[in-house]
């Protein structure tokens, strides 16, 4: 709170820090937990950069067993270049979860995305731009939509979404004609897979950037604080001044326009677009945003955190594959990784109840 | 004794080495057997009758079936029942598609409403596996109604007890074909991956097909299985050849059972830089991956007429209701090769329909006595 306070000058700032003060004294008495603990105490420091050690350690393993292929810079270079969607459609996801509301439309929301760009470009002649900018608006509008109908008529986000998601997966059915497109220009494809700096392809450091903005806003900006306080105690905040339903429906927005991004490289990623594959990201994405809430800042979903988490269990695929294991592995290893994860996390906190906003 | 002596043991050395390269003549023409069995499927697919002729007509007058695809969502599924119908349009007899999403509580209401309307026939269509709804055959066939399957099975396949029939495909030629293709075009020298879904019923005789010609061919040659669940193909099937790839960099073919899965491999070469150099050999024909084969991302697609397997497994069908005889097993639905020498036939963009002619359609009317 302290660095909160030195970091604060103006008025508004100081009011919010008495905010986030008021919210841990009311959480603390409600679940009888002491609440502030020193970031510099060594189970903190265990609690924050556990996640990086554990990668570390994945990353020694497999790297004694199979050393030449699993230490090569092509090796990594692989692992990064490949999973910044997941990480793209994570950091959507975080948005609306930072604000204490579910997304479960972020999936059918990329999908949309990928193929209302697909059909417009490759079926449409449209160009590659004005098609980019009507899938990142499907994406506003799907935010939109979700954030008005919880908040007007005061149902939870998780049904609402749930609605929205399915509805959207049959609009995405429509206009496919339930099939595969190919076809996606060839420029997409150049910007987000085949031009590479270090030997990592482009959508990495897209992902990288992205990560970069959000840690900004969460850490340094008005509104960034605002969500945060929003999502730890809606009453409190909106008590306190803070235009809860607006900042909710920003939320839903923004996410649902980072998960339209998340389409558009999906599209560049795979050259086409398919009207169910992109569903299967939800629950990956739901696992690294977990996963990530229990490192970098425990407790809180956070964009380096969830960063970590998707690289984390991405190499330990790798590797597992690398070995030759059955593809079954790389179930227990996502499910069996995120599970350990969160409840060492647990044994650091010493079992302490988290709220995860 | 010593000359004898030096003579038996070059006997022995002639014989041992005779032995140890008896594999590599186990299949002494490989590469010309190979090549022979590709032309063969390059040329535009030609009708043969599957059985004797039959009065279609007349013995159909008085009965009618019922299919409930896979799901309707999905278009392969969707263009078979399209052709059944319009198979059984031409006969002259009622077909209701059951509409689906993949739900088995859907199907069991097909079921239901099969028992309920009077159907001759239920036809399990294009993946249903028939072990899903085993109460609901028994029922069915307890109260006389015929229970088939059509394009789920293959040819190698024993039908389990609770069936009347069924129409099965021939994926242990396109698994030879898809092997036979990987081998040709690395002069011999294939080192691959294949990938498949082992929770669907026709994947482990189509798998093996390929093990067996690839190790038939070359004994020696590298080969690789993973099983990637249909739910999973888009979060497993990239990273797994990815791997793959960066931990043997010889391998030069990936073989995806199933077309759909290349839209998950083509970025993984890019992202390894291998397109290009790793080829991609496939079957079913999907419409999207023979515009990749266009596009120089898929080597070779092997394709069938979704038309043609709707008029081939009406005709299975009506047999088992007019009680023709001999049985027919199989769809005579021939397997056809797309690569970048013909996929011009098969539509800009490609279609399902395109590319294989349509001989099937007189064959049949002929066959069923509606033509002379």
């Amino acid at each position: 709170m302290n660095q909160i306070e030195e970091k604060t000058a103006d008025p508004f700032e100081a009011r919010l820090s008495a905010i986030e003060r008021r919210l841990i004294a009311i959480e603390a008495e409600r679940t009888g937990v002491r609440p502030v603990r020193s970031q510099r105490s060594t189970s903190a420091q265990i609690e924050r950069f556990g996640l990086v050690g554990a990668w570390i350690v994945v990353v020694i393993i497999f790297g004694a067993v199979v050393p030449e292929s699993f230490l090569s810079w092509l090796n990594f270079s692989t692992i990064f270049s490949s999973q910044a969607v997941l990480v793209v459609l994570t950091l959507g996801l975080l948005i609306p979860l930072t604000a204490g509301d579910f997304d479960l439309s972020v999936a059918s929301t990329l999908t949309l995305s990928s193929m209302s760009l697909t059909v417009l470009n490759a079926q449409h002649g449209w160009g590659i731009i004005p098609s980019v900018a009507v899938a990142l608006g499907c994406g506003v509008l799907i935010g939109f939509i979700n954030g008005a109908i919880v908040l007007y008529f005061r149902i939870h986000s998780l049904i609402v979404t749930l609605g929205v998601g399915t509805f959207i997966n049959g609009i995405i059915l429509w206009i496919s004609d339930s099939q595969t497109i190919a076809g996606v220009s060839f420029d997409l494809v150049n910007w987000v897979i085949v031009t590479r700096l270090f030997g990592i392809s482009l959508t990495f450091y897209y992902a990288l950037f992205l990560c970069l903005v959000i840690w900004y806003c969460f850490e340094y900006t008005t509104i960034g604080r605002r969500l945060l306080f929003v999502g730890r105690g809606r009453e409190v905040a909106r008590l306190s001044g803070i235009r809860v339903d607006r900042v909710r429906l920003g939320s839903f927005v923004v996410g649902s326009t980072i998960a339209a991004g998340a389409g558009v490289l999906y599209a560049g990623m795979t050259g086409s677009a398919d009207p169910t594959s992109g569903l299967s990201l939800l629950l990956p994405a739901f696992a690294a945003a977990f996963l990530g809430a229990t490192s970098i800042v425990p407790g809180r979903f956070n964009p380096w955190g969830s960063f970590l988490g998707v690289y984390f269990l991405v190499t330990g695929i790798t590797g597992l594959t690398m070995l030759g294991v059955d593809t079954l592995v790389q179930n227990l290893f996502y499910g069996g990784g995120l599970v350990i994860a969160v409840a060492l996390s647990q044994l650091v906190r010493r079992r302490q109840p988290q709220n995860f906003s | 004794m010593r000359v004898g002596k030096y003579l038996g043991a070059l006997v022995g050395a002639a014989a041992a080495v005779a032995l140890i390269g008896a594999p590599h003549l186990a299949h002494a023409d490989a590469m010309a057997d190979a090549e022979a069995l590709i032309k063969a499927h390059q040329v535009p697919p030609d009708y043969k009758d599957p059985g004797p002729a039959f009065d279609a007509k007349a013995c159909m007058k008085d009965k009618k079936m019922l299919t409930i695809p896979l799901t309707m969502a999905n278009p392969f599924n969707a263009e078979i029942a399209k052709a059944m119908q319009a198979a059984a349009a031409e006969v002259g007899f009622e077909l209701k598609v059951w509409e689906n999403q993949l739900k088995i509580d859907q199907w069991v209401q097909g079921m239901a409403a099969a028992e309920a309307g009077g159907y001759s026939l239920i036809d399990l269509q294009g993946g249903i596996p028939p072990a899903a709804l085993g109460p609901q055959i028994d029922q069915a066939r307890a109260k006389g109604i015929k229970v088939t399957t059509t394009h789920l099975y293959d040819v190698t396949q024993e039908l389990p007890t609770n069936l009347d029939g069924s129409a099965r495909m021939n994926y242990t030629m396109a698994g030879k074909l898809m092997a036979s293709w990987a081998f040709t075009r690395t002069g011999g020298k294939p080192n691959v991956v294949i990938i498949g879904s082992d929770e669907i019923v026709p994947t482990a005789p189509f798998v093996k097909s390929i093990q067996d010609t690839l190790k038939s061919y070359c004994p020696d040659c590298k080969q690789q299985y993973f099983n990637v669940p249909v739910t999973e193909w888009a979060t497993k099937i990239q990273p797994s050849v990815q791997s793959a790839l960066v931990a043997d960099p010889s391998i030069n073919f990936i073989l995806p059972i199933y077309d759909s899965m290349s839209q998950f491999i083509v970025p993984a070469l890019r992202i390894t830089n291998r397109l290009g150099d790793v080829k991609i050999a496939s079957y079913n024909g999907t419409p999207f991956v023979l515009d990749m084969v266009r596009n120089g991302e898929v080597d070779m697609d092997v394709g069938e007429s979704l038309g043609w397997i709707g008029y081939a497994g009406i005709d299975v069908n009506m047999r088992i209701l007019c009680g023709v005889t001999p049985p027919v097993m199989d769809l005579n639905t021939p397997l056809y090769i797309f690569d970048a020498s013909n996929i011009k036939s098969a539509g800009e963009p490609a279609n399902f329909h395109s590319g294989y002619g349509d001989k099937h359609l007189a064959g049949f009317r002929k066959l069923w006595g509606l033509e002379k």
